[in-house]
């Protein structure tokens, strides 16, 4: 099928614990035709079902919803399902884990912390009060509205590995965890700040974010945690002194 | 993995002081610049300065600056550390450390500062 918009790419991907090589990280290189509208992960399933079915990696929507395909793309941690391989412009595509977390085998990293630090900002609404016996706990559009752009993460955990202060700390609690503890935070139907607040005011916490917007830039979804962050800051800061 | 280790880490206070140091001393650095080198030009002597390190107002305005700039680096120095040093006696060393040097650039620059007795010129009066 070749035409004039294919184009042979070199894959330089960094392997982990295959060839039997156990704890070492190693490059391997592979050639692949891209056409063009492929995704960075089409030409790793390429890689895989024709080239080395050893190469491993994480993929399940192939669509940006699950974010299991979270990798470093090129030294950026993207989705690799919605990175198309020409829009990287480059000859060589760089393919590398997820920053900071422990590697298991090539691509897939452990993401056991990704859950554990989200249960722990507590991300489910607390409430105190009884429901209204006749009605759901009702929002207004305006109140709804709010949590626009808090909601849709999908835990693909590219911002916590673009993070300069999770590389630092393995248990910081990343910008994905604010971002959700802050979408049940801004929520007018919760009534659990302070169960909320609890881990995040903490030496692991809030305050070792240092504005350094990366996770911003990484974000799949486009959403903005460093945003998020600066607002529980300010509830934070309310929260203790007023 | 343990992620609450200390709910009441005080981090909310210290975070908006070293906001409002960090404002205090812009304006201050804002406020020297237009005082001393555009409104005032004093003479750029011995003289006219101790002069005016002499008055209380000064005197004031110099220690509340020692004071706050000592905490606003020192603590965004602890701040950059804590990130990077997790070892615990490591992490007791240095703030030791920087305590220490709080200590002594504090005792330096009030005994720097408090002894100027210059002839008060009208000016400062």
């Amino acid at each position: 099928m070749a035409n004039h918009e294919n184009k042979t790419l070199t894959f330089r991907i960094r392997r982990y614990g295959t060839g039997g090589k156990a704890h070492e990280h190693y490059w391997q290189e592979y050639k692949v035709e891209a056409m063009k509208g492929q995704s960075v992960l089409d030409c790793l399933n390429e890689i895989r079902f024709k080239q080395d079915g050893s190469l491993t990696f994480r993929r399940s929507c192939r669509s940006g919803i699950c974010g299991s395909c979270a990798m470093t793309i090129n030294g950026v941690s993207r989705l690799a399902c919605e990175t198309q391989v020409m829009t990287l412009g480059t000859e060589t595509v760089t393919v590398e884990p997820l920053k900071g977390f422990r590697p298991i085998k090539d691509l897939a990293v452990d993401i056991d912390p990704i859950p554990e630090k989200l249960l722990a900002v507590k991300p489910y609404l607390i409430t105190k009060t009884p429901p209204p016996s006749d009605q759901e706990r009702l929002q207004s559009q305006a109140e709804r509205s709010r949590l626009d752009g808090l909601y849709e993460c999908i835990l693909c955990g590219c911002c916590t590995a673009s993070c300069p202060s999770f590389w630092a700390d393995e248990k910081y609690l990343g910008p994905f965890a604010f971002l959700k503890a802050y979408r049940f935070i801004a929520d007018s139907r919760d009534e659990g700040e302070r169960e909320h607040f609890e881990a995040l005011d903490d030496k692991h916490g809030l305050w070792r974010c240092h504005t350094i917007f990366n996770c911003v830039e990484a974000c799949p979804k486009s959403l903005n945690p460093t945003k998020a962050i600066a607002a529980l800051k300010r509830e934070l800061v309310k929260n203790r002194i007023g | 993995m343990k992620y609450r280790e200390n709910v009441t880490s005080g981090g909310a206070v210290l975070w908006l002081f070293q906001r409002v140091t960090g404002v205090f001393l812009a304006a201050v650095l804002f406020a020297h610049v237009w005082l001393l080198h555009y409104l005032l030009r004093e003479d750029l002597t011995f003289a006219a300065v101790s002069d005016r390190l002499a008055t209380p107002l000064w005197k004031t305005i110099d220690i509340t600056f020692l004071v706050v700039a000592l905490f606003h680096g020192l603590y965004g120095l602890w701040i950059v550390l804590e990130d990077y040093i997790h070892v615990g006696w490591l992490r007791v060393l240095l703030y030791s450390a920087i305590s220490l040097v709080a200590i002594a650039a504090l005792v330096l620059g009030i005994l720097t500062i408090l002894p100027f007795q210059g002839e008060v010129s009208s000016i400062w009066q």
